[in-house]
């Protein structure tokens, strides 16, 4: 088989399937990340305020809003008035 | 066994390219000895390159590791092999060594990869990042970590949907799907084993309640937090991202502790807590820190006066063992613990508790020679056979041993014992050629 240089991971798709718990992960980070971006576009949240628009534990939004932080999608805004919580917001240059 | 494709001849193999074995390979290389640096992690710079700062100096740990971690990737008489073990170690003769060395596919042609990111940019995939120990996600493509050594990408393959994003966006085309393992056969004359350790898994412990309580985090997971490339926009607590203001320090986590296997003193937690604890002062000037202790040891050039600094900064020392960590409902820790200065039992409540874990040895390297006895101490660590006056010696003669693989000990000791490994190492490869 010719495999074409910048084109390989079809080469190694049909030797070796993506287990299905792969593309379940990506799927649960897709929905999450757009429930998060979507629950930003109302306004600035912090984690606990995130985690009860979208019903999930707050650590689990940590884990996944950090990671948007980390990616560009997300930046830090101010904290809240007793100093605990920072607000979240999307970040002003769009996309990644 | 399928035969090896590919032979190599080096003078020396380093296994291990932590700070002791680099600093083994580049001494050696400087006398113009042939290295071989075989790393089973995607980059060299071992736990030292991940960390904040240094004690007692708090010197920038990246400060000091990565110019060394450049020296030794552009030093000329020294290879490295990353994602890479050694498999099995076989003694010819005196000065002949034949090892085994796995070379597991990085799915990225290194030398093509110009660190650009675009395929990090491109990959839809976000898994746990263990080089920030699980506090944020990563991509499946990625690279391990901003200061890396090679700073080059790799692709996850257990995570990997095999989209194809990251080869579109590559502007090298340096991501290949198609590299396999690959095994090579390596001569050598000598071998340094630097093989490390690993931190207490605080999950051995159940009632202090890791992973269940979410502010419950270990001492590596704080010292990312404090790092300049950090996971958070600054240091919140993982189960909630509230900024901690209270923090509680439990000494001897896995050390000193017979229940848990492991009854020796891990010589660093005393010193890296207290540093944390005061960069902790510096970051979050309200904040209250406690450290519940066993002993102090301040044993190092400079680590009492640290000590007494931290002291002086508002630090609480409680002389007291910790015997339950539970959760209130805010996320708040209680700690139950007893204050062996009053001989009572007393709680304290905090809003985060760093668990400070102990050393642990790298299990396995004995197993890879296999007609030799590398002897092992009665901890597991690599056993000095002539501490006081051959301390890189080991059972096996033109084997040495540098750094932690050998016991629990601070960086500058690894250096020195790395320094030591290197000296002793030439001077049996001298012996060769007499």
């Amino acid at each position: 088989m010719e495999i074409e240089k910048g084109k390989t991971a079809k080469y190694l798709k049909e030797k070796r399937p993506v287990p299905k718990q792969v593309t379940e992960q990506l799927k649960y980070f897709t929905k999450i990340k757009k429930n998060i971006l979507n629950a930003l576009k109302e306004g600035d949240k912090t984690v606990p305020q995130l985690a009860e628009v979208l019903n999930l534990p707050k650590d689990e939004v940590l884990f996944q809003l950090m990671s948007l932080l980390k990616y560009g999608f997300v930046e830090t805004g101010e904290i809240d008035d007793m100093d605990e919580f920072f607000y979240y917001k999307i970040k002003s240059n769009g996309k990644n | 066994m399928q035969e090896p494709k590919k032979i190599l001849k080096y003078d020396v193999l380093v296994i291990g390219g932590g700070i002791a074995g680099g600093e083994s390979a580049i001494n050696l290389a400087n006398l113009g000895y042939k290295v071989l640096l075989v790393e089973k992690e995607l980059s060299i710079g071992g736990k030292m390159i991940l960390l904040s700062k240094v004690f007692p100096t708090l010197d920038c740990a990246a400060c000091i590791t990565t110019p060394k971690v450049s020296e030794i990737a552009r030093h000329p008489n020294i290879t490295i092999f990353t994602s890479a073990e050694v498999t099995e170690i076989t003694k010819k003769d005196e000065h002949q060594f034949e090892a085994i060395v796995l070379q597991k596919p990085r799915y990225v042609n290194v030398a093509d990869c110009t660190g650009c990111q675009l395929c990090e940019q491109a990959c839809p995939v976000n898994v746990t990042d263990e080089y920030q120990y699980g506090l944020v996600g990563r991509k499946a493509a990625y690279i391990p970590f901003s200061i890396a050594s090679p700073r080059a990408a790799a692709i996850d393959i257990d995570n990997c949907t095999l989209c194809g994003a990251c080869e579109r966006a590559c502007p090298t085309k340096c991501i290949d799907f198609t590299q396999t393992d690959e095994e090579y056969l390596v001569k050598v004359k000598s071998v340094v084993v630097a093989t490390g350790f690993k931190l207490f898994d605080p999950l051995k412990i159940p009632r202090y309640g890791f992973d269940k309580c979410k502010n419950v985090i270990t001492s590596m997971q704080m010292e990312r937090e404090l790092a300049p490339t950090r996971p958070f926009n600054t240091i919140l607590r993982p189960g909630d991202g509230k900024m901690p203001d209270n923090i509680a320090y439990v000494l001897c986590t896995g050390s000193r502790d017979k229940s848990v296997g492991n009854p020796i003193c891990s010589q660093i937690c005393c010193m890296y807590s207290i540093k944390q604890a005061q960069l902790l002062m510096g970051a979050l000037p309200m904040a209250d820190i406690t450290i519940y202790y066993l002993h102090i040891r301040a044993f190092g050039k400079g680590f009492n006066e640290f000590y007494a600094q931290a002291q002086d900064m508002g630090v609480e020392f409680v002389k007291g063992k910790v015997g339950k960590i539970s959760e209130k409902e805010n996320g708040n820790l209680i700690l139950r613990y007893e204050d062996i200065e009053e001989g009572v039992v007393k709680e304290a409540e905090h809003d985060m508790v760093v668990l400070s874990v102990g050393v642990l040895p790298n299990q396995g390297i004995d197993e890879v020679f296999d007609n030799q006895k590398l002897q092992l101490d009665p901890f597991h660590f690599v056993n000095q056979s002539d501490i006081l006056a051959s301390p890189a010696k080991t059972s096996i003669e033109g084997v040495f041993v540098a750094g932690t693989a050998s016991g629990p000990m601070d960086i500058p000791d690894s250096i020195l014992s790395g320094g030591a490994a290197s000296a002793e190492t030439t001077s049996y490869l001298r012996r060769a050629n007499q």
